[in-house]
């Protein structure tokens, strides 16, 4: 039945590709030509603007000869003098006009170039323990949220994050292409900085209906958070629930197409379909191998924005994620990854005040109920063998306010159930292992207490100062201290999506 | 059966598309501009035949309005996009119109108007580091200040209409034509008002007055931020303060977005006053279009000044 259902699913999904394809042919068969006629006709435009603009420069030179030019007039430009002085000045001016031409050119080739930019991020901390479960069967240490030697140690530490180059650029009339590259040493690398892709990736500019593609790798439209890179998060750390739930970034390898919709108010929808989400997720997924349809991840997205006045906004967003089979195609067995997630974000920002004053308050919350068991690679099975859920429950909510234009205090609560454990950890209410449910119907969870400071020194160069007091599930809790000091360099881009 | 119901839904939302563009077709031409000083003037360029409509506020920082998601259907909407130029609106204007998904006002496109076309940048950096500053990079851009650079905004914009609905060029031109008319007389009557403004040496918080002090023969001195917008360092503060006293200059000025706070200290300092002053039309209440935002500065300096016992004879 289920078979049955997916594959009908999957038949609409086809016939709609070739619905909006077939749409499109008539579209550009209406207007032939569209892109490169009026390419043509644009770049005539600007040589008739440039023209205009050197006949406005011989105007003003009359007029600084003391002409008198009727204002805004469109007549022919007044007869020169024979003064010596006057015709020396015009041609001065007639060399700047050239230059200014050229310098005109020169921008416009300039478009083609790509815009470039790097952030440096750097952090010292030091963490007073590790907080990870030793299962004792040679796997590793495990942190609590599921991941393989990936919590940091204990200790002081000083790691350069990120060096993350950002490249973008038009490709032609119809797309533009970035790519983030980094560089990044990893507590869980060693010492060495590896360089990796981030993202990278095609998008359309041009498609009708407000419809726009992208593809290749990119950070996929889930939550607000889970698509930031590192640097551009409010907080030093990626809240801990969506580090633990989504694994890292929204990474995926896929397609997205979005869409704008044309009401008088802001409305979003995005749909996505990818190898995987998450830069360390540990689903039995990877990039590497390939899989059924039905171990593809699918991804949908609403978003939508209200003014409530000039002082007071709100926006909000609803996600999912599902992947049917979270496994790859040597795997014969069935567990599926679903996430649901809700969104948003509250802001005071006073319209004349508001760049030395105003208020956030944001959150996310995701609930996981799917059969994927993070930490085994498998289905997630109770105590008896049974399949079961994971009802797994986490998000953020966090405060900052703007003291000035330089000093941002903010709060970071953060709070998640742990999707599955280790079984060695004991419930201690009800002496069963802790995957089970205890007693009250409690799972074992984490919490993070975070206050933070941000100075802005600039728009370009950020310090942040964070403490995290987590407690973890029974074991010890730990204290973190973070300095954090990012700058950019270059055309920093202020994107949408990286809006404050 | 689902082919069925999706070609029916793609029928009816092509409908729905054909008959939008339909109801579009009859209605007036929706401009949206970043600032409402060049709302103003393109309102006046437009006539009957536009809806204009601007992004920022008066009282906003234009260096740094926010990127409002409601910003995205306007510019969606939009037939044409004024905005100021010189990179007066990096930091916000460029990823709206990205969002927009609406290529005809992307930048090199016929729809997108810079007015700063016809302008002389002045303050240009000598080289492009931003040791300099941040929100200067292509020059000063607060020419709106100077009323001859309202000039120039006025017929940017009457081209660029023409360019887009050259249909309309003969209405635009005549608009343009009043407008210039009306500008020339005040701009004769504020020079002849401003002349006790003639030497007065002032400071601001930001870089804002550059092209009004040339205008009207003002001294300025310097200003609070360290460079366009970094904030300034204590140091940099005793010492603009001991240049207002070497040379006697009285006048603070402060622009509405900016904090009191530290003008109103150096006023007391050095014995002089502050007086707010809007960059923008609506940013003070009186201000309501292009021509009073000129005219209030004017008369708001003058009070100053006679205060102050700083403002020359006529
Ligand atoms: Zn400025």
């Amino acid at each position: 039945m289920r078979t049955q259902l997916q594959l009908r699913v999957l038949i609409g999904l086809i016939i709609l590709a070739f619905g909006i394809v077939g749409g499109l042919g008539p579209v550009f068969a209406q207007n032939p030509g569209v892109p490169a006629a009026s390419e043509v006709e644009n770049l005539k435009k600007q040589m008739a603007l440039m023209e205009e603009q050197l006949r406005q420069l011989r105007l003003q030179v009359d007029k600084m000869a003391g002409q008198p030019v009727a204002p805004g007039s469109a007549g022919p430009p007044a007869a020169s003098t024979a003064d010596p002085a006057l015709e020396k000045r015009l041609g001065e001016v007639e060399n700047k006009a050239d230059a200014a031409l050229t310098a005109t050119k020169k921008s416009f080739a300039s478009q083609f170039n790509p815009s470039l930019s790097l952030a440096i991020d750097t952090i010292g901390s030091y963490k007073s323990n590790a907080q990870g479960f030793n299962p004792g069967d040679g796997t590793g240490t495990r942190d609590a949220g599921g991941r393989v030697n990936n919590s940091r140690p204990a200790g002081a530490d000083f790691n350069l994050r990120t060096a993350e180059l950002f490249i973008s650029a038009d490709v032609d009339p119809f797309t533009r292409a970035y790519a983030v590259i980094n560089a990044s040493a990893d507590a869980a690398n060693g010492d060495e900085a590896t360089m990796g892709v981030e993202e990278a990736a095609i998008v359309t500019t041009r498609l009708p209906y407000n419809l726009t593609v992208r593809g290749g790798r990119f950070f996929a439209d889930f939550g607000t958070l889970p698509h930031r890179h590192d640097h551009d998060l409010p907080f030093v750390d990626r809240p801990p629930s969506i580090d633990t739930f989504i694994g890292g970034e929204s990474q995926t390898n896929g397609v997205e197409v979005s869409w704008l919709a044309p009401t008088p108010f802001y409305l979003r929808a995005s749909g996505t379909i990818g190898n995987k989400l998450g830069a360390d997720s540990r689903e039995g997924v990877t990039n590497v191998n390939s899989r059924p349809i039905k171990g593809l991840t699918y991804l949908g997205r609403l978003q939508t924005y209200f003014d409530l006045n000039d002082d007071h906004n709100l926006e909000l967003g609803g996600s999912i994620v599902e992947t049917p089979n979270a496994e790859d195609i040597t795997n014969s067995g069935r567990f599926e990854r679903r996430l649901v997630g809700m969104d948003f974000r509250y802001r005071w920002y006073p319209l004349g005040s508001g760049v030395r004053q105003s208020l956030t308050i944001a959150g996310e919350l995701l609930h996981d109920i799917g059969e994927a068991d993070p930490v085994n690679g498998g289905r997630r099975t109770d105590v008896f063998g049974n399949p079961v859920r994971q009802g797994a429950w986490g998000g953020y909510v966090y405060a900052e306010y703007r003291l000035s234009k330089q000093w941002r205090p903010g709060f970071r609560f953060d709070y998640f159930q742990l999707q599955s454990e280790p079984l060695l950890v004991t419930n201690p209410l009800t002496g069963l292992p802790a995957s089970t449910l205890n007693a009250t119907g409690h799972r074992t969870d984490n919490r993070t207490w975070s206050p933070y400071l941000t100075w802005f020194p600039s728009e370009f160069q950020r310090l942040r100062l964070q403490y995290n007091r987590s407690v973890r599930g029974n074991a010890q809790s730990a204290d973190e201290f973070f300095l954090q000091w990012t700058v950019f360099l270059g055309s920093h881009s202020h994107g949408f999506s990286e809006r404050e | 059966m689902i082919s069925q119901w999706l070609s029916r839904f793609c029928g009816l939302m092509l409908g729905v598309v054909l008959l939008a563009g339909e109801a579009h077709a009859e209605e007036k031409i929706y401009i949206v501009t970043s600032l409402p000083d060049l709302a103003d003037i393109a309102a006046r360029i437009g006539g009957d035949l536009v809806t204009v409509e601007s992004l920022a506020k008066g009282i906003e920082d234009p260096h740094g309005v926010p990127i409002k998601p409601s910003f995205v259907p306007k510019l969606n909407r939009a037939q044409v996009l004024i905005v100021m130029g010189l990179e007066y609106e990096h930091s916000w204007i460029p990823a709206l119109v990205t969002e927009s998904r609406n290529s005809k006002i992307v930048k090199g496109n016929s729809g997108y108007i810079d007015v700063s076309l016809k302008v002389t940048p002045k303050e240009v950096p000598t080289d492009l580091s931003r040791a300099k500053g941040e929100l200067h990079p292509a020059g000063n851009p607060h020419f709106n200040l100077d009323p001859e650079g309202g000039r120039l905004i006025a017929q940017t914009i009457a081209e660029g209409l023409t360019l887009n609905f050259p249909q309309h060029r003969a209405t635009f031109e005549a608009n343009l034509k009043v407008f210039l008319a009306q500008l020339n007389a005040k701009i004769r009557d504020w020079e002849i008002l401003a002349r006790p403004l003639h030497g007065v040496k002032f400071i601001s918080y930001h870089q804002d007055f550059t092209y009004f002090a040339d205008r009207f023969g003002m001294d300025y001195v310097g200003t609070i931020e360290l460079k366009p917008g970094i904030e300034p360092t204590a140091s940099h503060l005793v010492e603009l303060m001991q240049n207002m006293k070497t040379v006697g200059a009285k006048i603070v000025l402060r622009e509405p977005h900016f904090s009191e706070k530290v003008p109103n200290q150096i006023a007391a300092q050095v014995g002089g006053l502050v007086v707010k002053l809007p960059i923008m039309v609506g940013g003070s209440p009186e201000v309501k279009t292009y021509f009073d935002l000129i005219e209030y500065n004017i008369r708001e300096l003058l009070k100053a000044a006679q205060v102050a016992g700083v403002a020359g004879k006529v």
